[in-house]
């Protein structure tokens, strides 16, 4: 009955259209196309190859390389991140910030810088390199090497998720449980850790997601011994320079997959629980 | 060239948050929309503003058909709770804004800016404040430059929902004798929201009770609360 | 340690909740090991150079081409990034269309996917034969194996980081400021300029800066578009690696220490930013 017009927040139809259709294609071209590009490679010439790759005794060992990495690495930084995130927000001290910048350190590093500084401890030429040798025992190009370099580049994300979200949830109900008798242990066990739980599995998958995706710094430490020291993702690099494109891609599929499961996960939990994640994720 | 509201309905999902209100003012008349929250008189005020799409119903004013221009050509001065006010920008800033953003042949010169800013300021007391940001002032100051922004366009109509709802008493009670004084030195037509009947009464000059969507009774404070039509309108001011 | 301990936290426990000599004991013994020793070496090493022989170290021609295209590049990329993901993140806050949420989640995928994943996509998606590639090849474009390789490999690498910085504070703006601009006569184009960008400016920063700091860095998805050649289009990290390989450790640490410092100054950047915006709320 009467001219309808845009309200005075809403675009207009034509810049709607405009900004749409370049955030889509954008997005489009620069990130599905090449996951579109991953999984045509991969299945090219049909699922039985695909397989057939994948149980190849050295991409084989390659994802075994890779969990025991991840499998190490995650638990482990899971632990820290807890402790870190406990006695950061549940204390007073000085030097707190100093604390933190150093959990955020390996976020600002570039891989290679991380995987470097373990060179410069444990190589031939570096700090321990000649007692290491003279023991035999081998950190660098070697699967502890490895371990060290993944937990690494992998320990912020468990801390750095829970140590907002502690804070947030303040010291109170710890305190209570304190008055009531509780060890510091059965305090953490029944109080804090369900409160945050969720926020924890986040962290752990962002954590696992990274340990078993890293290359830059496991690529200096590694060796690249084909077979032997060779995570999947190394792996995929030395298929890819030997030109068997369809093997390199078959690995690459698989980690793709485990990346879009991990997005998948992480989004079921932004959805489901937002409050009990960081309040950095409330958006 | 008053201002004729006839029937304005709308609906927020299936939520009726005006179901057919009506008044008539003066031009230069000053009116206040009093109600409990949930009446509809912020609604009917962002209707007025062109913030808000009436489902049914039409305003009239200054011969004009209201509802059917955009907000930005209504030249209304709205006045926000919360002030609103552009944070990056200086209290010089947000008062030029709405002269800044005219079309070119509109738009006065920098030193008539100028000017009409410092004129602004004195008007509302706060001169010397030019080169301040917002956050560097009191909700009192905050509110005082949200007028003097609404007044820099020469609105031919000032509509202001609950401007001193976020101030305390004292401050209030200043604003409120300010706004008054504004309103009689430029003669514009002023529709002021507000849940609080003191404040509605000791500065209109129509006050409109409203419950529910509809206005339960209109007219001169005196007359409302010497003779309230309704069981809801003598609560309300008994309160 | 625990002797020092108990000097600064006498018997009488100064803190409410047990268990802070343990966690605090837990975190710094990990934090040390992990990464202060290690950070150590880095920085330690490249002393054996000596400060003439640290500035020859990163002052050959081949050198400063790799620093030149990581951080120039990484600029590029970073502005690039900015600008779509201030786009990207307004059509995801404002407005509504069906698959909206698929496109949220796919902003994530350059920081789920594995770098050299990533990589050999790229470099197979803008080879010359590549889909990309061969579509740009037409027009005289050429862009594996050259500089403009590592700039679209950036610019993947970074996207998450400009949109993430800037999507909820957008979210969180409130209409009322739009709504005042618009009684105050502002088009919808002037409200969007004169109002709305300024108020994001300091997440826009932030985001540029966090997206310059990882594609500076980054390695794994580069290598395999970017053709590698010294002094063209070799990247810091690649350099680093090589200087490993020939067993240069000086060297390699003196570029480590570079880059490090970079890191250090952005950090310090950021937090900079990020209390000048909070002081203009």
């Amino acid at each position: 009955m009467k001219k309808r017009f845009l309200k005075p927040t809403e675009d207009p139809l034509w810049l709607r259209l405009f900004l749409g259709a370049v955030a889509i294609a954008f997005i489009a071209i620069l990130l599905l196309l090449p996951l579109a590009l991953v999984f045509k490679e991969a299945f090219a010439n049909g699922i039985g190859a695909f397989w057939t790759a994948i149980k190849e005794p050295d991409t084989l060992a390659s994802v075994r390389l890779s969990l025991i990495a991840a499998g190490i690495a995650v638990p482990l930084n899971m632990v820290f991140g807890i402790a870190a995130a406990w006695c950061i927000t549940k204390y007073d001290f000085p030097g707190k910030t100093f604390l933190v910048t150093l959990i955020d350190l390996p976020f600002s590093v570039s891989p290679v810088v991380a995987g470097l500084i373990y060179v410069l401890v444990f190589g031939a030429q570096g700090w321990f390199g000649r007692s290491l040798a003279d023991n035999n025992i081998h950190i660098l190009f070697a699967v502890p090497g490895i371990v060290l370099a993944t937990i690494f580049v992998t320990f912020p994300f468990v801390a750095r998720e829970l140590i907002p979200l502690m804070a947030d949830q303040g010291r109170d109900e710890e305190e209570a449980a304190a008055t009531l008798g509780a060890t510091g242990f059965q305090t953490f066990l029944r109080v804090t850790l369900p409160n945050i739980k969720w926020g924890l599995l986040y962290g752990v998958l962002l954590c696992n997601a990274r340990a078993l995706g890293e290359f830059g710094a496991v690529s200096v430490v590694s060796g690249h011994i084909r077979g032997v020291t060779n995570t999947m993702p190394l792996h995929v690099q030395l298929l890819y320079d030997n030109y068997d494109y369809p093997g390199a891609f078959t690995v690459a599929a698989l980690l793709a997959m485990l990346a879009l499961l991990t997005l998948a996960l992480k989004s079921l939990l932004e959805w489901r629980y937002a409050d009990e994640l960081a309040a950095a994720h409330r958006h | 060239m008053s201002l004729t509201v006839d029937s304005v309905a709308k609906k927020f999902g299936r939520f009726p948050a005006l179901n057919g209100a009506s008044f008539v003012a003066p031009q230069g008349g000053f009116v206040s929309l009093l109600g409990p929250s949930g009446s509809g008189k912020t609604t009917l005020l962002r209707i007025l503003g062109g913030l808000e799409f009436a489902d049914s119903g039409s305003v009239r004013f200054a011969d004009l058909n209201w509802l059917d221009m955009p907000a930005r050509t209504r030249n209304a001065g709205f006045v926000f709770q919360q002030y609103a006010l552009f944070k990056h920008m200086t209290v010089a800033d947000n008062i030029a804004f709405g002269l800044k953003v005219r079309p070119r042949n509109r738009r006065p010169s920098s030193a008539d800016i100028h000017k009409r800013v410092t004129e602004l300021l004195d008007l509302v007391q706060l001169s010397g404040l030019e080169a301040r940001y917002p956050s560097q002032l009191s909700g009192g100051q905050r509110q005082r430059v949200a007028l003097a922004r609404a007044l820099a366009i020469e609105p031919r109509m000032l509509l202001l929902d609950e401007p001193f709802g976020a101030l305390d008493a004292k401050v209030r009670k200043e604003l409120r004798t300010d706004l008054r004084r504004i309103h009689d030195h430029a003669g514009v037509t002023t529709v002021f929201v507000t849940h609080d009947q003191e404040e509605a009464f000791a500065v209109a000059d129509l006050v409109a009770v409203m419950k529910d969507g509809r206005i339960e009774q209109y007219g001169a404070p005196a007359d409302v609360r010497r003779n309230p039509k309704t069981a809801f309108v003598s609560e309300f001011l008994s309160a | 340690m625990s002797a020092i301990g108990l000097k600064l936290f006498p018997l009488r426990s100064r803190h409410v909740l047990p268990g802070f000599r343990l966690s605090l004991g837990f975190t710094l013994f990990y934090l040390t090991s992990l990464v202060l020793i290690p950070l150590l070496a880095l920085v330690i090493r490249p002393m054996e150079l000596g400060p003439s022989g640290f500035w020859a170290a990163i002052s050959t021609p081949r050198v400063l081409a790799s620093l030149r295209l990581s951080f120039g590049m990484a600029l590029a990329a970073a502005v690039i990034d900015s600008f779509f993901g201030v786009i990207i993140a307004w059509v995801l806050v404002r407005y509504r269309f069906p698959g909206k949420g698929f496109l949220d989640a796919v902003i994530d995928l350059p920081f789920a996917l594995p770098t050299a994943v990533a990589g050999i996509a790229l470099s197979t998606l803008y080879a010359p034969n590549g889909w990309i590639g061969s579509v740009l090849a037409e027009y005289g474009i050429r862009v594996a194996y050259t500089p403009y390789g590592v700039l679209v490999a950036m610019v993947f690498i970074s996207l998450p980081f400009t949109v993430r910085t800037v999507q909820p504070v957008m979210a969180e703006l409130g209409l009322e400021v739009e709504e005042a601009a618009a009684t105050l006569g502002a088009t919808r184009l002037q409200t969007l300029a004169r109002v709305v960008l300024p108020m994001l400016w300091p997440a826009v920063l932030t985001g540029m800066a966090m997206a310059f700091a990882r594609a500076a860095g980054e390695y794994g998805s580069i290598i395999f578009i970017a053709g590698n050649i010294p002094a063209v289009s070799e990247i810091a990290p690649l350099l680093i690696i090589t200087k490993l390989e020939q067993y240069d450790y000086a060297g390699a640490a003196a570029i480590g220490v570079v880059m490090l410092a970079a890191s250090f100054v952005m950090l310090l950047a950021l937090n900079g930013l990020q209390s000048w915006a909070a002081k203009r709320r």
